[in-house]
């Protein structure tokens, strides 16, 4: 076989694979620019009339702005702490190694292994008491701790990888802990933190199960809480119920694409090394 | 105070924030489950009544622990081998520069971007929509046998692109001089992945299996938005067991007491599928 017809071929094949992953969005689009009538005469077909009526009725009857405005204040306040708290772990973690800080690291791995539910009854619990249940400061600051584990793993690998060198011709001149970090090694550490603020950011966006348990109100019910019981009241009206979930993935989407020139680079630094 | 403790200190405060809200919402909670899992509770009621060990004793004989285990410990087995072996196969194919693979790699991660809430109510209707309507196949969410594979099936979807992106990252860090040396001596595409880039790659391996295995065991949304933890309770996992304890059956203590477990068998599970994997990358 030739070159280029081999060349040619893998291509398609490339495509094609890539084509069946992205399949059911197919359903999920076609789905949300449906009007009824055409849903029940055949649901597969491509629509004959994009019915806009969908969107604008799902974000009314399902209170979507304040469900977005809800996912967008916990994500971004939770990611900027987890991404603040968490760098500067992590690079004192990773320079002084010595048994103080290497206890607090493995303290840390190992909570990793624990699953929400051995502390969802207790933390329930400790919420109601601490007046923090169903407010969104209270899941925030629930979520940047069980997002502590995971981000000073990912962290600590990358800062093992920066040289030396400069911090310390910093501490020559003079400079702080503070201005060391925050003007030399925290900028070296972008690929990392932009790592860490997607994986982080699709976490807390995507929460289900620990919103489920702390926001139990409507009022502070996220996007996917949204999802859930819009789609559990409206499973008759597909259509709506479709836009609804077209609406909700467009913002973390568009944070992916901004981002992910640098997880490839983040992740080898990170996640394999650490 | 004199300098050296000054400096310490100073440095102490850098990892004070993250130490307190850690403490605060996991360490403690986690260490108040074990009086609770003691406990005859329904979880709102001041009085909790001691009961000694007879929470655990009872998990032992509960044969709806022993499916929850059973139906969780399939799609965590599932799920870590497929989302692996795809992630691996498609993280080969494109894993070279160019803007084809790049557009091609941004597709396949598209679907971890999504909710898993979401992609289960995708799925449902591929399930019934495609499946049945257009192929014929019933959709395995209805069916007791193989529902935990269907649900599988949609994690599989979503992770693939996860895996893959670390295979890639993985690759990429493999020196090119290994492969034009074997170029050199002939070798088959087989052969260089069999004896380069698997073995470069193992840590990766160790990596994703022991993510993987975790997110398996751990599963609570695909079959809480998917199939309600039906037909019957064939879906019903052990994450869900926990939460359904709590909040639809009252039983807080029990429900705590299956999480103390629960948290002790992932820790076993997991420190025995990380070693081994482990040991196998210094092996190689």
């Amino acid at each position: 076989m030739s070159r280029s017809l081999k060349n040619s071929l893998t291509l398609l094949l490339k495509i094609a694979v890539t084509l069946l992953v992205s399949s059911p969005f197919y359903i999920a689009i076609i789905y949300s620019v449906k009007s009824k009538p055409e849903m029940v005469a055949n649901r597969l077909a491509f629509p004959k009339v994009i019915h806009w009526d969908n969107f604008t009725r799902a974000i009314e009857t399902s209170n979507f702005g304040l469900a977005l405005k809800n996912s967008l204040v916990t994500t971004v306040v939770s990611v900027v702490i987890i991404t603040l708290i968490c760098t500067m772990a992590s690079y004192i973690i990773a320079r002084k190694n010595n048994w103080f800080y290497n206890g607090i690291y493995y303290l840390f791995i190992g909570a990793m292994i624990i699953p929400f539910q051995s502390i969802m009854t207790p933390l329930y619990i400790d919420m109601t008491k601490w007046k923090l249940l169903n407010t969104l400061h209270g899941f925030i600051m629930a979520k940047v701790g069980f997002q502590i584990a995971f981000t000073v793993l990912l962290v600590s690998g990358f800062v093992k990888s920066i040289p030396k060198e400069l911090e310390e011709s910093a501490n020559i001149d003079g400079a702080g802990l503070y201005s060391t970090f925050f003007r030399i090694v925290f900028p070296l550490m972008k690929p990392i933190v932009m790592t860490s603020i997607i994986l982080n950011s699709l976490n807390v966006w995507n929460d289900f199960q620990m919103s489920l348990t702390l926001l139990q109100q409507k009022a502070v019910r996220n996007i996917p809480l949204t999802q859930y019981f819009f789609f559990g009241e409206n499973s008759i009206e597909l259509g709506l119920a479709f836009a609804l979930f077209i609406l909700s993935i467009i913002p973390i989407l568009m944070l992916y694409l901004m981002l992910q020139k640098y997880i490839i680079g983040g992740i080898t630094s990170g996640a394999v090394k650490g | 105070m004199n300098q050296k403790t000054k400096k310490r200190l100073q440095e102490f405060t850098f990892v004070l924030p993250a130490l307190i809200i850690f403490a605060i919402f996991v360490v403690y909670p986690f260490l108040q489950g074990f009086p609770i899992s003691f406990t005859k509770w329904d979880g709102m009621s001041p009085v909790k009544k001691y009961v000694g060990f007879s929470n655990y004793i009872r998990i032992f004989q509960d044969t709806n622990v022993l499916n929850a285990i059973k139906n969780t410990l399939i799609f965590t087995a599932v799920t870590m081998v497929f989302s692996n072996i795809f992630g691996l196969i498609f993280a080969l194919m494109i894993s070279k520069k160019s803007k084809i693979n790049n557009i091609l790699r941004t597709c396949i991660f598209v679907p971890y971007c999504l909710s898993l809430v979401l992609s289960s109510y995708i799925w449902r209707y591929v399930y019934s929509d495609v499946f049945f309507d257009v192929f014929g196949i019933p959709s395995p969410l209805g069916s007791t046998v193989w529902v935990m594979f269907g649900l599988s099936v949609i994690s599989i979807w979503r992770d693939t692109g996860y895996c893959m992106v670390v295979y890639i990252a993985a690759i990429q860090g493999v020196s090119k001089d290994y492969y034009e040396a074997a170029e050199l001596e002939g070798a088959t595409p087989w052969q260089k992945f069999k004896a380069i880039t698997f073995p470069m790659i193992a840590p990766a391996v160790t990596a994703n299996f022991t993510l993987l295995l975790a997110w398996g065991m751990k599963v609570f949304d695909y079959p809480m938005a998917a199939t309600a933890g039906g037909p019957g309770r064939a879906s019903e996992t052990v994450a869900m067991l926990i939460y359904n304890n709590l909040f639809t059956y009252f039983k807080a203590g029990y429900g705590q007491a299956i999480a103390v477990v629960f948290t002790l068998a992932i820790f076993a599970v997991s420190t025995l599928v990380s070693k081994n994997l482990r040991a196998r990358e210094v092996e190689i």
